[in-house]
């Protein structure tokens, strides 16, 4: 009798343990770049957020477009109203699983590789996104670099902008999370 | 004894429906993830922010708007009127006024904040000097909690000493409440109540202090460039005026924003063609116009930015 309860105990808190796998981020860096012959573009934002679950390795990100502070306010504004949109579409998000195991245990940098739907300017595609996470005593960091084309989320140029537009943008992220609890 | 084995029973029975409650809710999950669910608790909709590009520059045709030039910003301005196109003072002799100039106006709009202006500017007609403030009262969101752009302005203007008797006969004044709302991200609009105040009544005879209107619209051709109506009225006993009204054609090209307009104005501003217009459509007396502005951004930019 006493060895099955134990086992049932055991059981539970397995699966208990289970649903627990979550790590939370609400202050994830995203930064955009773009090297132009006038001027370079740049901007930045801390206020993404982002969800991983480390035990079936799903991950999603989302940030709002207008979070977004770049160094030049007209730049800033051509980028919600002329580009992004972010009237009609607010946010940028990522929703994928992340291919490699994590072990949230063992301290340790694991590189990884996320497939799933990248959504900006309300256009969708699937991508697979490298990066890093790392893991360190219970924190677990990940951070990627990935390349954005304007053209992919229709995104467009006009020919008779004055500033030269990139028609890729570098992206970068980096969100430290921590477990939800 | 069979009541003592009956209770372990019952309990990994429950333990059992409970797991099997479990894997289903893992099952319905399975499309959304549970990352996802969590996700959609934690970010939540997207929270109101001001509304931005009411319109894309501080000027229209004849009105300004309620847009404010952003801190450390300086925004220059050229805007020019030619002569008739048409009527005794048009036509092909005077290639359809392109030879004729009525008005220029150089202006300078330096932002002291995000919402305070300083603008600086000089006009043909007159050899009018103006000094403007201009303050950001109100700010349109998102999410209609403040459903209007407000602005106000206070302009100061001096004419050169040549007829006038005294230092303050050359003076007039502007006050300005610039009301504009952002209905979709086609179609702006906005109307002005304007307070103009003449120590010498332009033309004579006319009132020295009346109120006037103002009202425009810009409505969003492509991301880049808009269409733009102007239209004002004065509340004065000069019987010769014709209402101003203007169209206009903006083309927003990254740091500059171009507009070719047509108008029946011959004057750039306010004080001017609120007190005295004359001009009318009626006697081909309207005339094509444009504004160049740029902005320059005077602020100190790090280049690289850290990740």
């Amino acid at each position: 009798m006493k060895t099955i309860s134990i086992i049932l105990l055991a059981w539970m808190s397995i699966i208990n343990q289970a649903g627990q796998d979550l790590y939370v981020c609400k202050n994830a860096k995203i930064s955009l770049y773009s090297e132009a012959p006038i001027e370079d573009i740049s901007a930045e934002t801390a206020t993404g957020t982002s969800v991983f679950n480390a035990s079936t390795g799903d991950i999603a990100f989302s940030v709002n477009i207008r979070s977004f502070t770049f160094p030049k306010s007209l730049m800033q504004e051509h980028f919600n109203t002329d580009y992004m949109e972010s009237d009609k579409y607010p946010k940028a998000t990522f929703k994928g699983k992340i291919q490699e195991k994590i072990d949230v245990t063992k301290n340790g940098i694991y590189p990884v590789t996320a497939t799933g739907d990248l959504t900006v300017h309300g256009v969708t595609k699937n991508r697979s996104i490298t990066g890093k996470a790392t893991v360190d005593n219970g924190t677990v960091t990940i951070t990627s670099e990935f390349i954005v084309k304007c053209a992919d989320h229709n995104i467009t140029i006009p020919r008779l902008v004055f500033h030269n537009i990139a028609e890729s943008i570098q992206m970068k992220v980096n969100a430290t999370y921590s477990p939800y609890k | 004894m069979k009541k003592i084995i009956k209770a372990p029973l019952i309990a990994i029975a429950c333990l059992l429906l409970s797991h099997f409650a479990a894997a289903q809710k893992t099952d319905t999950t399975k499309k959304s993830t549970s990352a996802d669910s969590l996700m959609s608790a934690i970010d939540g909709p997207a929270k109101a922010e001001p509304v931005i590009a009411t319109f894309k520059s501080t000027r229209l045709v004849l009105s300004q708007t309620t847009q404010t030039v952003k801190k450390g910003n300086l925004n220059f301005q050229i805007i020019h009127r030619f002569g008739d196109v048409a009527g005794t003072n048009g036509g092909g002799k005077e290639f359809f006024g392109l030879d004729d100039v009525n008005d220029v106006y150089f202006g300078f709009e330096y932002g002291i904040t995000d919402n305070l202006n300083v603008d600086f500017g000089r006009s043909t007609i007159g050899g009018l000097l103006n000094l403007e403030l201009k303050y950001a009262l109100l700010h349109q969101t998102t999410d209609n909690s403040v459903p209007v752009d407000v602005t106000v302005l206070g302009e100061w203007d001096t004419r050169p000493y040549s007829s006038f008797s005294s230092y303050s006969a050359r003076l007039s004044y502007l006050g300005q409440v610039i009301i504009a709302r952002k209905f979709s991200e086609f179609l702006s609009f906005q109307v002005s109540p304007s307070f103009v105040r003449n120590n010498t009544p332009i033309p004579l005879g006319n009132e020295q202090q009346f109120l006037a209107i103002q009202s425009a619209a810009r409505i969003r051709l492509t991301a880049h460039t808009g269409f733009i109506v102007d239209y004002a009225h004065s509340f004065s006993t000069y019987k010769q005026a014709q209402d101003p009204l203007g169209f206009g054609y903006e083309l927003e090209t990254g740091g500059h924003v171009f507009t070719v307009n047509v108008t029946n104005a011959r004057a750039i501003q306010e004080i001017n063609y609120l007190s005295n217009s004359d001009a009318s459509y009626g006697k081909g007396q309207y005339r094509i116009g444009f504004t160049i502005s740029r902005m320059f951004d005077l602020n100190k930019h790090k280049t690289k930015v850290e990740n």
